[in-house]
This record gives C-alpha cells, structure tokens and sequence, in this order.
C-alpha cells in the first residue's frame, strides 16, 4: 500500500517537472509554426492552429507559399544566421577541447591534494569569474582595435576560455572530492603523480570529465555579450549576436523562434547524450 | 615531484593567460575610473581622481538598483537550490523505462540566459502571455501581466532559476551516486522514515555540491546582464533595473565611462565580498568537514 501511494506521488511531481520544464519553450517556440497574425490574436493560442514551417526556410533565405497562396518571404538576416551557425560550432569546439584539456589537471589538484597557498593560488584563478562582463566590455574592445582582433574568431575564443576555464574548474573541484581515497593506494602501488592521474583518476572521473567539455561547449555556444560587441556585423558573427537582430532591428517573432529553435539543437543533443551518460556513471568504488 | 610543484605546474601557466588577458581591461577600467571621458567637441579625459566614486554612491539610483541586484540574486539562489534538489530527486527516481525523461528535464540548462530571457518575456507578457491564454479558457477578457513592477524581481528569478536548476541537479545527482547503497540497506534495517533517510543520509554528502553552486549562483546571478536584457530590459520603468543594468545605461547609453567604471568596480568589490564571505563563514567548514 505503502509503493502504491508512493508511486503515485512519484508520477505526480514527475508531471509538475515536465510541465515547468517544457511550457516556457513550447510557449515561445511555438510562434516559430504560426504566422504573424496568429501570433498577434487575442487572446494568445495556446497551439498553433495551421502548423506550418515558412519561419525555418525564411531564416534561410528562402521564399515559402503557405497552403493558402500567400507568399512568406525569405529573411535579409539569412546570411548571418548561416554564417553565425557556423561559428559558433567553430568557437565552441574549440574553446571545450582547450577548456577540458586544462580545467580537469586543475580541479584535481584543488580538490584532492594539499600544498601551501592552495587558497591563494585557487581565489586568483577564479577571480576572474567575477568579472561582470558589461564592465570590462570597452576596455576588452580598445585592447582589440590595438590587437586587430575585433571581428575575429581568435579575439573571441580568447575572450570565451577566461569565462569558461574558471568556472568550469569551480564546479568540477566539488565532482572530484567526492572520488573515493585512491591516491594512497596508488602510492603504497609507488605510482608517481602523473601516472596515477592519468591511468587511475582519469578512467575514474570519465563522466566528470564529459560533464566539464558539456558545460564548456554550452558557455561558450551560449556568450551573447561578448559576441554582440565585437563580432556583430562581421563574418565572425555568431549564432546569438545574428539572432539578435530578429528582436531588436526588424523585431519579428517567428523568425526569432525558428533561429531560437534551430540554436537549441544542437545542446539538446549533447543534454540527450549526456543522460546516457548518468545511467553508466556508477563510479567505481573500491571499498562499496 | 611535491605537491606544491605537481600545483603549480598546472596552474602557472593557466594563471598567466588570465593574468595576461584580464590584466589589460581591469587597468584600463581603473584608470578611466579616475577620469572624465567626454565625446563633444572630441574624445578627451580629464583626471578627476575620486570624484567619480563619490559621485556613484550620492547617486540614489545605484543604491536602488544595488538593492534591486541582491534581491534577484537572493530569489535566484533560493528558487535554484529548491528546484535543483527536487529535480534531482525526481532524476534520481527514474528507473528502467522512464529514463527517458531525464534528458527532457535536463533541458532548459542548454537553452542560453539570452535565449531564456527571450522566452520568459513571451511567456510573461500580458499582451501574450500565458497567464492571459490559461484564464480566456474560463472566458475572461482581462490580461495577467507577469512581468508588472511589483513582481517583476520574482519573476525573473523564477526564470533564472528554471535555466540553472538543471545543472545543479545534475552535479547533485553524480554525488548522490556517490553516496554508497550500503548505508540505504542501514538505513532500511534502522527502520528510520523516508524523511529521516534523506536528512540523514541523502543529503550530508551534498552540501559540499550546494556551498560551490550557491557561490556560483550568487556571482553569475549578480553579473548576470543578458538574460534581463532581453526579458526586461530593466523595465516596467526601472524596476527590474539591477547594477549590471544600470551600468550598461550609464555607460553605453549615456556615454558616462568614468561614471560606469568606477561603478563596475563597486559591484566587482560586491561580488567578492558576497563570495569570500560565503567562504569565511560556509565553505572553510565544510571543506574541513569533508
């Protein structure tokens, strides 16, 4: 009887979570299949009621016919979005491998070993996450005229490592604390440092370690602020500084849904992958 | 190879790139903070030494705004840490077929603070909001606002919370995954409640995960600027006007640099003093404890 009342509290909150989870993006995102009437009625639809697809080709630069005749034509944005699309992916691979590669030797460090100014050492790497970014935009801009980096793709994964590289090691230090002792059997075994981090923590933390490239890869696909100052308008633009042209120059909404779609594609099949992930991410305990 | 050196060998060259790269802007920032930068008639500076910090905190509207920013992110982390753990909890109960679903409620963590400020202002707004779509089902003609000025702070923290929620669930499910089963299996033979088990053996082993996200929370909800950007853009009026928001106003908008810098190095002073405080008085304890 117990299971029973049990289960059904179960399904209950699951509910609730799927409901706060899904309705702010279907209450967006649905505007992406409907036309700008639609989207203007009053009261607002709760589901579009022709679903169709115009706002996708639009962004794209193609004209769409809608079934009823009426011509849906293509975005001026097209071409920053497409460029955009691609440069993102490109600043994104680019900042989690180098992001990845750095952050998990550091946060292993900080989180297993002990040595003299460990707090010192570790309060200076983090400080610069603190950095608000609306307050270091215009030096950051002068500092790349002088450089001849605004507007390019280089400036920018510079700018994205010392946002995610902090951050990233702050929250894989509470990951790594929480491995089991393995470090003084390793030891006793006469392993150096090295060697057990790389053949025996490594393997260990492997679901940590994707985590940390995830959370990396979503920063920087993420970075609006930088990207909106320094690349907008450039051929380094990327995803979100050309989609911000649909809600601030030409405020368009559909057109806004579908590149807000299409730029949620690809971490939502990085969050899919990654719940593959938590059902193998039993770690090996030695002493359970 | 020490400790010490097997450290520093990691962290010396990670410290210079940042050095190297924020060093600049942080000067740069400083040493406009102490002038006043005028575009009419020609750029040109004028050393002014304190007289801009002096002029931020008689400013009665960054005392406002100062207050508007602490109350967001005191929202932003009680709403994250409630959600994070009650979807952990649930994360953690989907078994076999149902697990599924936990790449669905792991979801709004992937959508970016921009795009998430986006979808809250449709979401919220009277004209086409929910509140007004769910209450016309009952046939009313009127109009819910969500984002009104005197919730405003609320509902953005609501949102700030739905977009963090699912990363700390996740960092708090991989440490419950730690949490050896043996001591469930005491648990059942100490016969304890379900209440009892979670206190006592659910959630000693995460409050190290919850002292690191309150910090996180706590910085990126103080610097956060593009989520209400794009949801409020500071508004109705200026309620939901924090300090990043102002900033951005007096420095982009009104073209007030020195104003805007030495106010940035307020909130910059703000935001480290908040963290080292939760520090001094939260973390040192549990990093002994742990």
């Amino acid at each position: 009887m117990r299971e029973k009342r049990w289960t059904i509290w179960m399904t209950l909150s699951v509910i609730v979570a799927l409901l706060w989870t899904l309705v702010p993006m279907y209450w967006t995102l649905k505007y992406a299949f409907e036309t700008h009437s639609e989207i203007a009625a009053f009261p607002p639809l709760i589901f579009p009621p022709n679903p169709q697809v115009a706002a996708f080709f639009n962004i794209f630069g193609h004209d769409y016919t809608l079934a009823s005749g009426q011509v849906v034509k293509g975005s001026g944005q097209a071409q920053q979005i497409m460029l955009g699309l691609r440069n993102s992916l490109i600043v994104a691979i680019v900042v989690t491998i180098i992001t990845t590669l750095v952050v998990v030797p550091l946060s292993y460090v900080y989180a297993r070993l002990e040595f003299r100014f460990k707090t010192a050492l570790l309060m200076a790497v983090l400080l610069s996450v603190s950095l608000p970014p609306v307050s270091t935009l215009i030096p950051f801009y002068s500092l790349y005229v002088q450089l001849d980096l605004v507007g390019t793709l280089t400036g920018l994964i510079i700018i994205t490592l010392t946002i995610t590289i902090p951050i990233v090691t702050w929250m894989l230090i509470g990951f790594f604390r929480n491995l089991p002792p393995i470090e003084n059997l390793a030891r006793i075994d006469g392993f150096s440092k090295a060697y057990t981090f790389i053949r025996i923590i490594v393997p260990m933390a492997w679901s940590g370690i994707l985590v940390a490239a995830v959370i990396a890869f979503l920063f920087s696909w993420n970075e609006y602020v930088y990207a909106q100052v320094l690349v907008t308008g450039s051929r380094a633009v990327t995803l979100p500084a050309a989609m911000s042209g649909f809600l601030f120059q030409v405020p368009n909404p559909e057109h806004l849904a579908a590149s807000l779609t299409i730029s949620l594609l690809p971490p939502f099949f990085i969050a899919f992958f990654l719940q593959r992930h938590i059902v193998e991410m039993n770690l090996s305990d030695p002493v359970r | 190879m020490s400790n010490l050196q097997f450290a520093l060998l990691v962290t010396v060259p990670v410290l210079c790139f940042l050095v190297i790269v924020v060093a600049y802007p942080l000067g740069y920032a400083l040493w406009v903070s102490f002038h006043e930068v005028s575009f009419f008639g020609g750029y040109s500076t004028e050393w002014v030494g304190l007289d801009n910090y002096v002029a931020v905190l008689e400013d009665g509207d960054f005392w406002r705004s100062a207050l508007l920013s602490v109350r967001f992110t005191v929202e932003s982390v009680i709403f994250t840490m409630l959600i994070g753990l009650g979807l952990a909890l649930i994360l953690r109960d989907l078994r076999g077929r149902w697990v599924w679903l936990r790449a669905i409620l792991i979801l709004p963590w992937a959508v970016s603070p921009y795009g998430t400020g986006i979808l809250f202002a449709f979401l919220g707004r009277g004209q086409s909001g929910i509140g007004t779509a769910f209450i016309s089902l009952f046939g009313s003609e009127e109009t819910i606002n969500l984002i009104a000025a005197n919730i405003v702070v609320e509902y953005l923290a609501l949102g700030n919370a739905w977009n963090l929620a699912p990363l700390l669930a996740f960092f708090l499910l991989a440490s419950m995954m730690t949490t050896p089963s043996r001591l469930y299996d005491l648990a059942a033979i100490d016969q304890i409640n379900r209440f009892e088990v979670f206190l006592h053996v659910t959630l000693p082993p995460l409050r190290f995960t919850f002292f690191v996200f309150t910090c996180i929370i706590t910085v990126l909800s103080l610097k956060q600027f593009d989520y209400i950007f794009t949801e409020t853009q500071g508004g109705p009026g200026n309620a939901s006007s924090v300090l990043t928001y102002q900033l951005y106003k007096i420095s982009f908008v009104n073209l007030e640099l020195g104003l805007g810098a030495a106010m940035s190095f307020y909130l910059l002073f703000l935001i480290l003093a908040v963290t080292l405080g939760l520090y001094f008085f939260w973390g040192r304890r549990e990093a002994r404890n742990a």
